[in-house]
C-alpha cells in the first residue's frame, strides 16, 4: 500500500519526522517497508542557468554552456542539445547526480573540453508531459517560472513528496486504502481522524429511463451498486489527480477511467465504468456464465469462462468478467457518450477460483480477494459522482441504481473484557478500552460485565462468533502496545522437557559419522524421473514409487525423493568438481512413498559416501560396523552379498541385523558414477534409522572380569577362493574344545608364489582361555589341533605350510 | 706402601673425575676394585707384612676401598642423569609439528547446530520434542489452522500440492493440530522439521527450509507469557546482550499475533546492510493461539489457552554464523561445511 505524504496530510496534522512516522506505525502492525521519492531514481538534479553558451572548437553539434547552479563559480557542461539558449533554466545533474535507469553522472572530457555534469530531459528524470509542461520534448527540460538557482529539481517543480511503502496484513483488507490507513496513521499520531463526507450529488431525470440491474447470484455478489453518467466530456483529469495516481504507481488514462482508479485508491474498492452505449437496453445482468461462453476483456484476450464464473452482462451477452477484469465491447473510449458506474461486492473465493482457472489477476481481483464490503462499495459510487461532479465530467442522472441482498445494517458484538485482560495479562479498565477503540473509530460502552462494540462497516476482520474476545484483545493490545505489556514466565505446573528417544537416537547417529570424518549434507527433497533413471532403479522397484508434486518447478523436481543416493551423488560431485578435498558425507533425511491419494509413507535414512584415493568398500563398512556398535548391535548383526542396481555386481551387500534388511552398502555402479561425473570411486551406504533403533541392542550387563590369563594363537591355513571370512571366523569360533574361544580375528590373506591357483591362505588369530585356571601347554596344543582339524573338517582348509 | 696406596686412591678420583660415561666408569671400577684392580694387587702383597703393618694396611685399605666405592657410586648416578639430559636432547621435538589423527573429524551442517542450539534452550524451559510429517494433509495445514480453502491468508503460502487433500507442509504449524489431537493437555511442545514453500531459490529463498515450532497448552497461559518464554529463549540462543522487539502483526492462526525482531547482532542495532539500517531483525512469528484452531481441534478455548512460535532455523543459522546467502546451506561444499 503506497501512502504519498501529500495524501496522508489531507486527514493529519503532520508533525512527525517520516522516521517517527515509521516507529510509530510498526507498534500499531503496519510495517513501513520503504520511504520511497516521487521522482524515482533520481538524485543531485538542480535548477540552473545557462548565463553564456558558445560553438564547441571541435565539434559541430556540441554546444559549450556556462551555468550558474547558485555557486561560487559557474560549472562548464558540454551539451548535444540545440533547444537550449542563453537565460535558460535548465535541470543540471551535478557530479555523481543520479538519474532514471541507473545513470550515474560523473565530470567527462567531451572532444577536448572538460563536462562538470548534464543538462537533463524531461524522459531522463522519468517526467511526463503531465508532470510538467516540455517534459516530452526533444532536447532539453525547459524550465519556467521564478525558481531559486541551485535549488532540487524535486522541489522545483513541486515533485518532492515522499511516499510511505507500507506492507499491510491480510486481515486488514480495510487498510487497502487511503482513507483506512490514514484513520490507522492518525490514530498512530495521537490524532483524531475525521471520517470523510460524502456530497450526495442530486442527478437530473430518472435512472430507470437510462439503465436497469438485475442480480441473478445474490451469493456471488451481494451488492450492485451503479449510477448513470450522460453528456461526457472525456479529456485528461486535472493534474492533482494525475499526480497522486502516479504516485502510487497508477499510470493516468483519461477524467472517467482516472476516477474509478482514484477510488479505488482512496477508498480500496475496485470500480469499473462502462461504455453505456455498449450495454443492450442498458439492461445489465449479473449472472453465472454460460457453458462454452467466451468474453473478450479489456486487454483484447478472448477468455473461455465457465458456469462457475460470474459475469458482468446485457440480456445478449457478456460485457465484463465479475471482479477480474471489463470487456472490450463496453471499454470507455473518447466517443463514449453515457457511462454507468459501476461499484459492487463480489464473493473474494469465487474470484479466487476464477482468476485461478483463468490464470490472470488483475488488481481488482486482488482487492476481492482480500475481501471488499457491500457498505463501502455504495460509498465507493457515490465518492466517484461526487468527482464527476467535481470535474465537471459528465450529467449525473437521477439516484444510484442499488441491488443490495446483503446485511448491511449496524453489527453489535458483546466482548467479556475480563477475558480480554486474561488473554493479555493487563488489567485495563474497560473505560479505557472504550477510549482506545474510540482512537480508531471504533465506538464502544461498558453493561456491566460487556463491552457492547459496534463494529464499523470496514472491520470485516472482527468477528461476532468466538472470536470476538480476541479480535478485541488484539485491538486492545496493539493500541495498548505490546511493548508495555511486562513478560511473565509460564507457572502453572512443573514440566520435565525432553529430547524424545527418536531425536536423541538422531544426534547419536550423526555425532558419531561426524567423528568417523563425515561431514554433514543437508540436500533438497525433490528429484525427477530421470535422476532414478541414471540411478539404475528398475520399473517396479518400491523406488519407482516416488509422490508426484502438482505444481513443480520443473520435470528434475517433479518427485519426492526415495532415496537419499541422488542428492547425495550431486553433492559429491560438486565437491569433486570444486576440488574441495572432502571424502567422507553423510545425510539423515525422510523419503516418501506414493500411498494412493493418502499421505505418503514417510521414512528416515542415514545416506553415507565415501568417495577418495585412501577409500574402499572396508573402510565405509567399518563405518557401519562402528555405527552399529554404538547402537549395541554388533551381535545379531550381519552382512550378505546383495543390493540396489545401482552398487557394482561383487562389491555390494544388504546389512542385515537379526536377519532383518535394515540397510546396503556397496560401490557405486560405474554407470551411474559416469552418469554424475564422478571418476573417482564413489562408496555408499543406506541405512533405515527407523530400522535401525528397531534393533538397538538391549540393556548392557556387565560381565566377570576373567581371573585367568588368555593365550592368543596365530594360524594360517589355505583353503578355497570361495570361502567366506564370515566362514571361517564362524568355524573357528565353533571348534569342540572345552576352552572358550574368543576375540576371532583374519589379519591376513595372501594369494600367489607358494599358494595353489583358486586358492588363498587365510591367517587368524583367536584366543584361548579357561574361566578356573590357566592353561597348560598340553591344553594350549589340543586347542590348536581342535581348530585346524575342525577347518580341514568344515572348509577344507589345509594347514599353511 | 701407605704411598701406593695413597697413589691409587689419588689416581683413581683423579680419573673417576675425569669419566664421562657407564662404560669408562665400569673399566675404572675394574681397574681399581675388581679381582686383578690396582687395590686387590696391594692387598696382596700384604703376606709378606708383619702383622701389624698388615692390620695398618688392611685397614688403610679397606678405608680407601669404601672411599672409592662411594665416589664411583656417586659418579654413577651423576652420570646416568648426565645420560638422560642426553637423551632428552636428542629426543627433543617441534611441538608445533601436527597432530595425527585416524581420520580428520568431520563436521555437522551448521544447520543441525543451531536446531540443537534452540531445542536444548526450549528443552531446559520444560518443552518435550514431538513431530509430525512433511507431506501432510491440506486440513491439517490449514483448515484446522483456521485457514479455510477460501481464505485470503492462504495466498500468504505458495504451496506445493500432491493432491487437492494432501500438501508438502508450508510450516510447522500441523505439528499443533496433532499434538491437539493426540496428546492430553497442558504440555509445552518443541516440533522441529523441514517445509516447503513455491519459492525460488535465491539469496535468501529456499524452497526447502527448516522451522522449529514452539506451542504452550495450558489453562492460564498469555500473551505476556509468550514474551517471557521468547525473552529467555531468545537470550539462551543470541546472548544475554541481545535485545527483543514484540510487535503487532498478524497470522491466521493467532491472534493477538506479533513478529519478534533482536537487535542486529552484525552492528550491534546501529544499522548495517544485513538490517536494512534499521537496527533490527526479525527472527518469528508468534501469538496466542487462535480460539477457532483450538475449537477444530477439540478443545474449549474458553478452558484452554495456547501460545505458539514458530523459528526458521535457516534464517536463524544466517544469523548467527554471518551466512549471507542461504544457498550455501544446501549445496554441501565442504569448504562452507568444514567451517562449522
Amino acid at each position: 500500500m503506497k501512502l504519498p505524504l501529500s495524501w496522508l496530510k489531507d486527514y493529519v496534522e503532520w508533525n512527525v519526522t517520516p522516521e517517527e512516522f515509521v516507529e510509530r506505525m510498526m507498534w500499531r502492525g503496519f510495517e513501513v517497508a520503504d520511504i520511497l521519492d516521487e521522482m524515482p531514481g533520481v538524485s543531485g538534479v538542480v535548477v540552473g542557468r545557462i548565463t553564456a553558451l558558445e560553438k564547441h572548437p571541435n565539434a559541430d553539434k556540441l554546444q559549450i554552456c556556462t551555468i550558474d547552479v547558485g555557486a561560487a563559480e559557474p560549472l562548464t557542461i558540454v551539451t548535444g542539445a540545440t533547444n537550449v539558449f542563453e537565460g535558460a533554466l535548465v535541470p543540471v545533474a551535478l557530479d555523481g547526480a543520479k538519474l532514471v535507469g541507473g545513470i550515474e553522472i560523473k565530470p567527462t572530457k567531451m572532444r577536448g573540453v572538460e563536462s562538470y555534469g548534464m543538462l537533463c530531459s524531461g524522459k531522463e528524470l522519468g517526467l511526463t508531459e503531465a508532470d510538467y509542461p516540455g517534459a516530452e520534448v526533444y532536447g532539453i527540460m525547459i524550465l519556467n517560472g521564478d525558481l531559486t538557482l541551485g535549488e532540487s529539481i524535486e522541489k522545483a517543480i513541486g515533485m518532492d513528496d515522499i511516499i510511505f511503502d507500507i506492507e499491510l496484513t491480510p486481515n486488514r483488507a480495510d487498510c487497502q486504502s487511503i482513507i483506512g490507513i490514514c484513520r490507522e496513521a492518525a490514530a498512530a499520531l495521537g490524532q483524531k481522524f475525521a471520517e470523510p463526507v460524502i456530497r450526495k450529488v442530486a442527478g437530473e431525470g430518472n435512472s430507470a429511463d437510462y439503465a436497469s440491474v438485475t442480480v441473478e447470484n445474490t451469493e456471488l455478489c451481494p451488492r450492485y451498486s451503479a449510477r448513470v453518467v450522460t453528456d461526457l466530456v472525456i479529456e485528461p483529469s486535472p493534474k492533482w489527480m494525475q499526480r497522486r495516481l502516479k504516485a502510487v504507481g497508477m499510470r493516468p488514462i483519461n477524467n472517467i477511467v482516472d476516477i474509478t482508479n482514484y477510488v479505488l485508491v482512496e477508498y480500496g474498492h475496485p470500480m469499473h465504468a462502462f461504455d453505456l452505449a455498449c450495454v443492450k437496453d442498458g439492461h445489465i445482468v449479473v449472472r453465472n456464465a454460460h457453458e462454452g461462453e467466451v468474453v473478450t476483456t479489456l486487454d483484447s484476450k478472448e477468455r473461455p469462462v465457465t458456469p462457475d464464473m460470474l459475469l458482468i452482462a446485457d440480456p445478449e451477452k457478456g460485457v465484463g468478467i465479475a471482479g477480474v477484469m471489463g470487456g472490450e465491447n463496453s471499454e470507455i473510449t473518447e466517443n463514449t457518450k453515457a457511462t454507468l458506474f459501476e461499484a459492487a461486492a463480489f464473493k473474494g473465493s469465487n474470484i479466487r477460483a476464477t482468476t485461478r482457472k483463468l490464470r490472470h489477476v488483475t488488481d481488482a481481483a486482488a482487492r476481492f480477494i482480500k475481501g471488499v464490503e457491500p457498505v463501502n462499495a455504495y460509498l465507493a459510487l457515490e465518492r466517484a459522482i461526487e468527482l464527476v461532479d467535481e470535474l465537471k465530467a459528465g450529467k449525473i442522472i437521477g439516484e444510484p441504481i442499488d441491488v443490495c441482498a446483503a446485511d448491511v445494517s449496524p453489527r453489535v458484538i458483546d466482548v467479556d473484557y475480563a477475558h480480554v485482560n486474561k488473554i493479555l495479562n493487563t488489567a485495563i479498565a474497560p473505560e479505557d478500552m472504550v477510549k482506545m477503540l474510540g482512537t480508531i473509530n471504533i465506538s464502544a460502552e461498558v453493561i456491566g460485565d460487556i463491552l457492547r462494540v459496534d463494529v464499523p462497516h470496514f472491520r470485516t476482520d472482527i468477528e461476532s462468533g468466538i472470536e470476538a474476545d480476541w479480535d478485541i484483545a488484539e485491538e486492545v493490545g496493539r493500541i495498548y502496545g505490546y511493548d508495555n505489556i511486562p513478560p511473565t514466565l509460564m507457572n502453572g505446573q512443573t514440566f520435565r522437557g525432553r529430547v524424545g528417544d527418536d531425536l536423541r537416537d538422531e544426534d547419536a547417529i550423526k555425532d558419531l559419522l561426524v567423528n568417523e570424518g563425515c561431514c554433514e549434507m543437508y540436500n533438497y527433497n525433490f528429484t525427477g524421473p530421470a535422476a532414478l533413471d541414471a540411478l539404475r532403479i528398475p520399473e517396479g522397484d518400491e523406488k519407482r514409487l516416488a509422490v508426484k508434486l502438482l505444481n513443480p518447478f520443473g520435470e528434475d523436481q517433479s518427485l519426492m525423493r526415495t532415496t537419499l543416493l541422488a542428492g547425495v551423488l550431486d553433492s559429491v560431485a560438486r565437491n569433486y568438481g570444486r576440488k574441495t578435498g572432502q571424502t567422507r558425507f553423510f545425510e539423515v533425511g525422510n523419503v516418501h512413498f506414493d500411498n494412493n491419494d493418502d499421505l505418503p509413507e514417510e521414512r528416515k535414512l542415514i545416506g553415507i559416501a565415501y568417495a577418495g584415493e585412501e577409500e574402499d568398500f572396508f573402510t565405509l563398512k567399518g563405518s557401519i560396523e562402528a555405527l552399529l556398535e554404538s547402537f549395541n548391535m554388533l551381535e545379531g548383526y550381519s552382512i550378505v552379498a546383495g543390493g540396489g542396481e545401482y552398487f557394482q555386481p561383487g562389491q555390494k551387500a544388504l546389512i542385515l541385523a537379526d536377519g532383518e534388511v535394515i540397510g546396503e552398502c556397496g560401490a557405486i555402479h560405474p554407470k551411474v558414477q559416469k552418469a554424475w561425473s564422478i571418476p573417482q570411486k564413489v562408496y555408499y551406504a543406506e541405512i533405515s534409522v527407523e530400522k535401525l533403533r528397531a534393533h538397538k541392542g538391549g540393556k548392557r550387563t556387565y560381565q566377570a572380569l576373567p581371573r585367568f590369563p588368555k593365550v592368543t594363537l596365530d594360524i594360517a591355513v589355505v583353503v578355497e577362493e570361495s570361502v567366506t571370512a564370515a566362514e571361517m571366523k564362524a568355524a573357528i569360533a565353533s571348534a569342540p574344545v572345552a576352552l572358550t574361544i574368543g576375540d576371532v580375528e583374519l589379519f591376513d590373506v595372501y594369494r600367489g608364489v607358494g599358494i595353489p591357483e583358486g586358492k588363498k591362505s587365510m591367517a587368524y588369530s583367536f584366543a584361548l582361555s579357561a574361566a578356573d585356571h590357566t592353561l597348560t601347554g598340553d591344553e594350549i596344543q589340543q586347542g590348536m589341533k581342535c581348530v585346524i582339524d575342525t577347518l580341514g573338517e568344515k572348509l577344507g582348509a589345509q594347514l599353511r605350510a | 706402601m701407605n704411598e701406593a696406596l695413597e697413589k691409587i686412591r689419588q689416581d683413581a678420583l683423579a680419573r673417576l673425575a675425569e669419566v664421562q660415561d657407564e662404560k669408562e666408569l665400569e673399566a675404572l671400577n675394574v681397574s681399581v676394585l675388581g679381582r686383578n684392580g690396582a687395590l686387590t694387587e696391594i692387598l696382596r702383597t700384604m703376606g709378606k707384612l708383619d702383622k701389624e703393618q698388615r692390620a695398618k694396611l688392611g685397614q688403610a685399605s679397606n678405608a680407601v676401598k669404601k672411599e672409592l666405592e662411594e665416589a664411583i657410586g656417586k659418579r654413577r648416578e651423576e652420570i646416568a642423569e648426565i645420560m638422560m639430559e642426553k637423551r632428552f636432547a636428542a629426543e627433543a621435538l617441534d611441538v608445533t609439528e601436527p597432530g595425527k589423527r585416524k581420520a580428520p573429524k568431520g563436521h555437522l551442517h551448521p544447520m543441525t547446530r543451531t536446531y540443537r542450539e534452540i531445542r536444548d534452550a526450549l528443552i531446559g524451559m520444560g518443552f518435550t520434542t514431538f513431530g509430525g510429517p512433511e507431506v501432510e494433509y491440506d486440513d491439517y495445514n490449514f483448515t484446522k489452522l483456521n485457514l479455510p480453502l477460501d481464505h485470503p491468508a492462504r495466498d500468504m503460502q505458495d504451496t506445493f500440492y500432491i493432491n487437492d487433500k494432501v500438501v508438502l507442509r508450508t510450516h510447522t504449524s500441523p505439528c499443533e493440530a496433532r499434538a491437539l489431537l493426540n496428546l492430553k493437555p497442558p504440555f509445552r511442545l518443541v516440533m522441529p522439521g523441514r517445509v516447503f514453500r513455491v519459492d525460488e531459490v535465491d539469496a535468501s529463498h529456499s524452497p526447502v527450509f527448516m522451522q522449529m515450532e514452539g506451542f504452550v497448552v495450558d489453562r492460564d497461559i498469555t500473551l505476556a507469557d509468550l514474551k517471557g518464554t521468547l525473552d529467555t529463549f531468545v537470550h539462551a540462543v543470541f546472548g544475554e546482550d541481545v535485545r527483543t522487539r514484540f510487535r503487532p502483526s498478524y497470522f491466521p492462526f493467532t491472534e493477538p499475533s506479533a513478529e519478534v525482531d533482536i537487535s542486529c547482532s552484525i552492528c550491534g542495532g546501529k544499522g548495517c546492510r544485513v538490517c536494512k539500517g534499521t537496527g533490527w531483525i526479525e527472527i518469528l512469528g508468534c501469538g496466542v493461539t487462535n480460539p477457532h484452531e483450538l475449537e477444530n481441534c477439540g478443545l474449549d478455548p474458553k478452558e484452554w489457552k495456547a501460545i505458539a512460535f514458530g523459528i526458521g532455523v535457516d534464517r536463524v543459522t544466517s544469523l548467527k554464523y554471518g551466512i549471507t546467502d542461504i544457498r550455501l546451506e544446501y549445496e554441501n561444499d565442504a569448504r562452507f561445511l568444514r567451517q562449522f
